[in-house]
């Protein structure tokens, strides 16, 4: 039996947009057919390996399964998860702020002196850090996608999410009124494979550093 | 009825003879070099850590055993004024898994060597790594790669650097990720952290032979580590002689896992394609003196689960049994 293919796991959506074209023309240039159609399992341009493209939050369940070798993903993910993978090199690119964002007009201290603060959220961990860091308590809203809707309708007093630009923010009448922490992608590794395995990973996890590194 | 899983993995004929045999193969192995062995109980009535799998006997909490060194630590010295100097032992060990793949029930197979003052920690060192040599041949792995760490690398200069338990603990975690942006950022602020940025820099600079030493010269800390250093130097010339064939043996530096308990040399043992360690050990001089007892220990142990599982999903590793 030959070595099984390697797999590397590439996040769908923002970061997955920002990457694909970062990657064209070298060893790991993915199948341009192959995206266009609906598969998740991509051919790249060297043999044997193979990419897979997996929803964020996934992504890092399938490299510390070992099931994917490598892969790239934004450290608010991985802050967000207690998974036992290698962090090889942060890319640079992705890169955006985790705030604490509010109803234009309302300000950080209105908050703090709120009795009972709600705060909705797709990242409890680093929102509870930050709580822990300022001494406040808050009731935390989980949610999992469009966050900005939730001070507009009266479910939370405000929202920690990722902000790039600033633009859905201000299309929903939010300013960021604190600075959480920063995210960027981050290549990660199975650990199983990048120990046990380095003449077959590392050249692989150069190729992407090489490719993708700074590009941001 | 549950309808998760619980993991408490039944072995079926195929599996079940192959850990007999396993066990059977290296127990022999052991005692082929004076290793004896020792049998503690199933059941702790003592310290309940966490991660051991409690219930109450009546009124009262116990554990069954979930690590064998510390159940043969314990048992040793409340036993014997003097030590054994070589101990084995074989048999399941229970923890709560920390990934949902993790098996509760693990088997295991493994040894301690101790020393007493006046006896070599090198020379046992190097008796443990030979042994851990033979494993690779004994299980029928086609081809393995024995790694080599020394925790002191990474404890003596946090040590040194005075940091507190909370960020010593941060650095460590970026360290195992094997992210040096990870350690600048844990350490920004930090007095220290321009000289343990570089040095964390030089310990995952490379993974690769006996070369790998020289990446330390270019830490801050390479005068404080030469005694380290010259360690692993006078291992690797021990044992590169004697390397089998199809085992490769490689530096790692920045090997940190069980950092709170390894104090000196440590070991794994990987197969090609594996996903997890398939034997690993190390020197832990603190633990007894911490039971009041002034012996040096060391030791290392064969993640047996580990191995019957690889043997199921990737059989292409093993040579097939005569």
């Amino acid at each position: 039996m030959n070595a099984p293919a390697i797999l590397i796991a590439f996040p769908k959506g923002r970061l997955g947009d920002e990457l694909v074209p970062l990657l064209a023309g070298t060893a790991l240039a993915l199948d341009a057919q192959a995206l266009k159609s609906r598969v998740l399992r991509i051919p790249t341009a060297t043999p044997g390996v193979s990419a897979l493209l997996l929803k964020g939050a996934d992504l890092p369940r399938y490299v510390a399964a070992g099931v994917a070798s490598l892969g790239i993903v934004g450290s608010d993910t991985l802050d967000e998860m207690d998974m036992d993978l290698l962090e090889l090199a942060d890319l640079g690119f992705g890169a955006c702020r985790l705030s604490l964002c509010a109803l234009a007009g309302v300000s950080l201290d209105e908050l703090r002196a709120k009795p009972h603060l709600r705060l909705a959220t797709k990242f409890p961990r680093a929102t509870e850090a930050w709580l822990t860091r300022e001494g406040l308590t808050a009731e935390l809203v989980p949610l999992s996608s469009s966050a900005e809707l939730a001070p507009l309708l009266g479910l939370a007093d405000a929202i920690v999410d990722l902000v790039q630009t600033g633009g859905t923010l201000k299309a929903h009448g939010l300013v960021e009124t604190a600075v959480l922490g920063r995210s960027s992608a981050r290549l990660v590794a199975a650990r199983g494979a990048y120990l046990s395995e380095p003449g077959r990973i590392r050249p692989l996890a150069d190729t992407l550093i090489a490719a993708l590194k700074g590009c941001g | 009825m549950p309808v998760r899983t619980p993991h408490f993995p039944d072995l079926l004929f195929g599996p079940a003879e192959r850990l007999r045999r396993w066990e059977d193969a290296l127990m022999g192995l052991l005692a082929a070099h004076g290793y004896r062995e020792l049998h503690p109980s199933l059941v702790l009535r003592d310290t309940v850590p966490d991660g051991a799998l409690r219930f109450f006997d009546g009124d009262e909490l116990v554990a069954l055993r979930w690590d064998f060194t510390m159940a043969l630590a314990g048992l040793l010295a409340r036993r014997f004024p003097e030590p054994p100097e070589r101990v084995s032992y074989a048999g399941a060990v229970f923890r709560r898994p920390v990934q949902p793949w993790e098996a509760v029930e693990r088997f295991e197979v493994g040894c301690e060597r101790i020393t007493t003052e006046g006896q070599s920690s090198t020379e046992a060192d190097v008796e443990l790594a030979r042994l851990l040599m033979a494993i690779p041949g004994v299980l029928g792995l086609k081809s393995a790669i024995l790694h080599m760490g020394n925790a002191a690398l990474v404890r003596r200069p946090l040590e040194a650097e005075g940091l507190s338990p909370e960020l010593a603990a941060e650095v460590v975690a970026a360290l195992s990720r094997r992210a040096p942006h990870r350690v600048a950022q844990a350490l920004e602020g930090h007095p220290s952290a321009a000289r343990l940025s570089a040095h964390a820099q030089a310990l995952l600079s490379e993974l690769d032979g006996p070369a790998s030493l020289a990446a330390l010269s270019a830490s801050p800390y390479a005068e404080l580590l030469q005694e380290e250093v010259d360690h692993m130097d006078r291992a690797l010339q021990a044992l590169l002689p004697i390397l089998p064939p199809n085992l490769e043996l490689r530096v790692d530096l920045a090997d940190v896992a069980g950092l709170d308990f390894y104090t000196g040399p440590t070991l794994r043992l990987w197969a090609p394609g594996a996903q997890q360690e398939l034997a690993a050990g190390g020197r832990y001089d603190r633990l007894f003196p911490g039971l009041g007892r002034p012996w040096k220990a060391a030791g290392f142990c064969v993640r047996l689960s580990r191995l019957l599982d690889l043997a199921e999903t990737r059989p292409d590793l093993f040579e097939q049994p005569r």
